[in-house]
């Protein structure tokens, strides 16, 4: 059957490859009824003649010389099934693969993340990619619009819908690698929410295909075109570059390079390691094709400055071949514990905070409290403040000074039913058999986040506002067993790190293009970021709360200078480390398609080639044929 | 039946009858006559013009004996003359259904024609039968001379209906049964025979006269007026084609209509008859006066 199947199956491939809507397809099975109808309906003028002695021998003769004389005689019958089928295969919906733009509105997104700076010839992908960006706006024509959103870890749109194309040339042009991840869902959003006011939109994607959140995008909802660049390159990269703090005191500072090679015959290189500008190490690499190899340094002893990895190897990405670390001084943090002397629940928070060695605690009792400020964390074991103080805190048992938050009533054996498994607080925790004797039923505004809830309401929430970190626990810990769970040191590990200092304090190096934290402080007002390329930017700065700053896009270590409030006094520096240390991005070879939510876009080079739909001349022949077929039929003497 | 006169004015207008009377049947070959007439026939007769000589026998009629040679040779030799008679001029027209057809029906012209040449026969002194023939009957004028015979003539033809359906080749044994003088046969018809010509023209060719063969086709039939997807049912059979008309059915209908006249004119050549095809719509007039003169009919 075999030999059968086959034309059967390029025929459906054909159908598949030609037709949006196949289904309609259908309609042909029509034309056979056409015909029928065409010779039922058929009334013959009965004409009566003195012989059909010659007319019989005529028609002998001419059905002698072709059997389907009486349809093709029938000029009629054969513009009607013409009709037919061009309308059948106009419902089809028939396109043909055109080169150039057809749709009058174009959303252009265009990858500018690390990967796309990957050297190839002379130029890089971007280039590539630029180049043909600027070759779609030549060939725009009167009316034609483009929007142009450029992605990397973050999306912008550069340049809205609009048919200026000075404006767009010049947009293209100012379009700069980042050396960041890629993320497109930003960019899709933005194509979608377009496509709702602008139903022909095609959008197309210029990329090296290296997307790291395709599998997010959902449901397909957006036809894409993919127009890939970038032919497969030879790298090797960092992709991973750590440090590691001494456990508990013990031990010592070690860093962690993972080196990728995305090369098709192994890796050897020499990687070098630097503190500021002094040679620390020097290590041979060997890494199989494809394959990664870690390597661990040991630092016995390191004072404030900023390691760097350097990769000596001559590849189509530089950008990765480098990676920074900011090395600080231990920094320690300040909480404050307010509670009764011997309460249950502050004897184990002494305990479990006393394990971190950056710790500096404090303990008050609730009737000598005043508000001073000074400290990272205060804990409120069973009072609250009349006003909220500064800094991070975190309420036991207790309803926070806040507008909207309070307690009504309790609950007697509370059982935890679901928890936020997203929330920071949560990492790694599994609050599942706490058991709980009594709760207070908390009230939380609706912009505050349920960490751990019960089935009436939260049992513990985070609160937070303005920049301001606030927990609640709606119990007493001595009314619960969860001090003497597992997920109680957990907890408060995550706590520690969740305010913004210890948050600081383990920013060791940011992947590229998410924000720098700069602490509050009320000495300074505003700072100075010294950029890796030298530029310097400043930034205004709260007294309260944390600040970010967000134009990370380039690798390289950052300098917040906070000037001083005194005219003449030194600023205080501090060194962060902006790392690309992508895996997703070191892999340089480019993928020739995308996986968009359900579908697959298979990627096109050179110029787009875009489905162009024939339906409208089909319908548009059909019509005419329409009109002859009315002409024919009132001058049948012609036929 | 119309009167004699009536019908006289119905057929042929008196100024082509003025015309006729100028004219004459030819005969090719000399026939036996029926009675005395004005042609020369195969009887040694009466006439004034020398035929032969022959020797006297007993019981012959004393005043044939030439006395000249009597006195010059001593001998008895009867002197013959030429002997003169009649010419047998026989219409044969057919009045199927079919001939009926056309504008003017081809019967009207048929029946036209045959007073026109009748006309000549009986101004000739010649004797002119004439039959009609169809499958529901056969309708005779039985043999009649001379001008005040052109009347009954007349009457006979305008009396004519086209009925029933055509059989030529019976029509023509049976009139050849039935009327044996010799002279000329003109037969005038359509062809539209089921059972073909070729019988029909074999049969006449047998009767050992001057035959003529005038095929009367009517111009829808010559040249299709019709369009479009047609019944076409036939007025005799009642057999019915059906068919869708187009420029190529035509051309072939038309090419077909050639090669049908083509096979008649060769099937009559070949007898040694004389063939016309004219349309219906042809004058009368014209027919009688150029085309029957040049075949050799009248002169």
């Amino acid at each position: 059957m075999s030999y059968l199947q086959a034309p059967f199956q390029s025929l459906g491939n054909f159908i598949s490859a030609s037709f949006l809507t196949p289904i309609f397809l259908w309609f042909l099975t029509l034309i056979p009824v056409v015909v029928l109808l065409y010779l039922l309906k058929l009334r013959r003028t009965e004409v009566l003649i003195s012989s059909t002695l010659l007319w019989r021998k005529s028609l002998q003769d001419l059905t002698a010389n072709a059997p389907f004389q009486r349809l093709r005689k029938n000029l009629l019958l054969f513009l009607q099934i013409l009709v037919l089928l061009l309308l059948a295969c106009g419902l089809g919906r028939p396109f043909i693969k055109a080169e150039g733009l057809a749709g009058a509105n174009l959303c252009l997104l265009i990858d500018r993340s690390a990967s796309m700076q990957t050297k190839e010839g002379t130029q890089t992908r971007l280039d590539t990619a630029k180049q043909q960006a600027l070759e779609m706006i030549n060939s725009m024509r009167g009316g034609d619009k483009m929007m142009l959103v450029p992605f990397g870890a973050k999306s912008e749109v550069l340049c809205e819908l609009t048919d200026d194309r000075v404006r767009l040339r010049q947009a293209v042009n100012a379009i700069s690698a980042a050396d960041t991840g890629t993320k497109i869902r930003d960019a899709v959003s933005v194509a979608r929410s377009l496509k709702l006011s602008v139903p022909d939109l095609t959008v197309v994607i210029i990329s090296d295909g290296r997307i790291a959140d395709l599998d997010e995008l959902g449901r397909r909802d957006l036809e894409v075109n993919f127009l890939q660049v970038g032919e497969s390159a030879n790298n090797a990269g960092i992709t991973a570059f750590s440090l590691r703090e001494p456990q508990e005191g013990r031990g010592e500072r070690q860093s962690f390079v993972l080196v990728h090679n995305e090369n098709s015959e192994p890796l050897k290189t020499t990687l070098t390691l630097y503190f500021d500008e002094d040679v620390l190490a020097v290590e041979e690499v060997a890494a199989p094709p494809g394959g990664d190899r870690e390597v661990v340094f040991a630092h016995p002893s390191l004072d404030e400055g900023v390691l760097r990895a350097e990769l000596d190897h001559d590849d189509a990405l530089p950008a990765d071949n480098r990676a920074w670390l900011a090395v600080r001084p231990s920094a320690s943090l300040k909480v404050l514990l307010v509670a009764e002397g011997g309460a249950t629940g502050a004897y184990f928070l002494q305990r479990v905070l006393a394990l971190d060695s950056r710790v500096e605690l404090s303990t008050l009792a609730p009737a000598s409290y005043v508000e001073t400020g000074g400290y990272d964390l205060t804990i409120f074991d069973g009072f609250a403040p009349p006003t909220l103080p500064l800094g991070s805190q975190v309420y036991i048992n207790v309803a926070p000074p806040l507008p909207g938050v309070r307690f009504e009533g309790t609950f007697d054996n509370p059982p935890v039913v679901s928890k936020d498994p997203e929330h920071f607080l949560m990492r790694f925790l599994n609050p599942a058999n706490l058991g709980i004797t009594k709760a207070q039923k908390l009230i939380a505004p609706p912009d505050s986040r349920a960490l751990i809830s019960t089935t009436g309401g939260p049992l513990v929430a985070d609160v937070s506002r303005g920049g301001q970190q606030i927990a609640v626990i709606a119990f007493d810990l001595a009314d619960s067993n969860w001090p003497l769970h597992l997920s109680f040191p957990l907890f408060v590990q995550n706590l520690l790190a969740w305010i913004p200092r210890g948050a600081m304090a383990q920013e060791s190096s940011i992947p590229a293009g998410s924000a720098l934290t700069i602490m509050p402080d009320p000495e300074h007002t505003d700072a100075t970021v010294t950029l890796p390329d030298g530029t310097k930017q400043s930034v205004a700065l709260s007294p309260l709360r944390p600040t970010f700053f967000g134009a990370t896009e380039r690798a390289g270590v950052y300098t917040v200078t906070r000037s001083a409030k005194e005219p003449g006094a030194a600023g205080e520096s501090f060194a962060y480390a902006v790392n690309l240390a992508d895996r997703n991005e070191s892999s340089v070879t480019p993928a020739s398609n995308l996986t968009l939510g359900r579908g697959e876009v298979q990627g096109q080079r050179g110029t787009i080639k875009q489905n162009r739909e024939l339906w409208r001349w089909l319908v548009l022949i059909a019509v005419l044929i329409l009109t002859l077929e009315w002409w024919v039929y009132s001058r049948r003497a012609w036929v | 039946m119309l009167t004699e006169a009536a019908a006289r004015n119905t057929l042929l207008d008196p100024e082509f009858l003025l015309k006729l009377e100028r004219l004459a049947i030819a005969a090719k070959r000399v026939q036996l006559g029926v009675t005395k007439g004005e042609r020369k026939s195969k009887r040694k007769g009466s006439s004034v013009e020398f035929a032969d000589y022959r020797d006297y026998v007993q019981g012959d009629d004393l005043r044939h004996v030439d006395w000249n040679i009597v006195g010059r040779l001593n001998a008895l030799y009867l002197k013959l003359f030429q002997e003169q008679e009649d010419l047998t001029v026989h219409l044969l027209i057919d009045s199927s259904r079919s001939m009926s057809f056309g504008n003017p029906p081809k019967i009207s012209f048929a029946c036209k024609l045959a007073a026109a040449i009748g006309y000549i026969g009986l101004i000739g002194y010649d004797r002119v039968s004439a039959e009609s023939f169809n499958s529901a009957g056969t309708q005779s004028l039985r043999p009649c001379r001379g001008r005040i015979s052109a009347g009954k003539l007349f009457a006979f033809l305008s009396a004519i209906k086209a009925q029933g359906d055509t059989h030529l080749e019976e029509a023509c044994r049976s009139y050849l049964l039935r009327n044996r003088s010799k002279g000329v046969i003109i037969l005038i018809s359509d062809f539209f025979d089921q059972d073909g010509f070729v019988e029909c023209l074999r049969r006449l060719a047998q009767a050992n006269c001057d035959l003529y063969v005038v095929h009367v086709l009517s111009p829808e039939e010559i040249d299709p007026p019709m369009s479009g997807d047609l019944k076409l049912i036939d007025c005799e059979i009642k057999a019915f084609t059906e068919v869708s008309v187009s420029r190529t059915l035509l051309k072939r209908y038309k090419s077909n209509l050639g090669g049908f006249c083509e096979e008649i004119r060769r099937a009559c050549l070949a007898r040694g008859i004389g063939y016309v095809f004219t349309s219906s719509a042809a004058p009368v007039e014209r027919l009688t006066l150029e085309v029957l003169r040049k075949g050799g009919l009248v002169r």
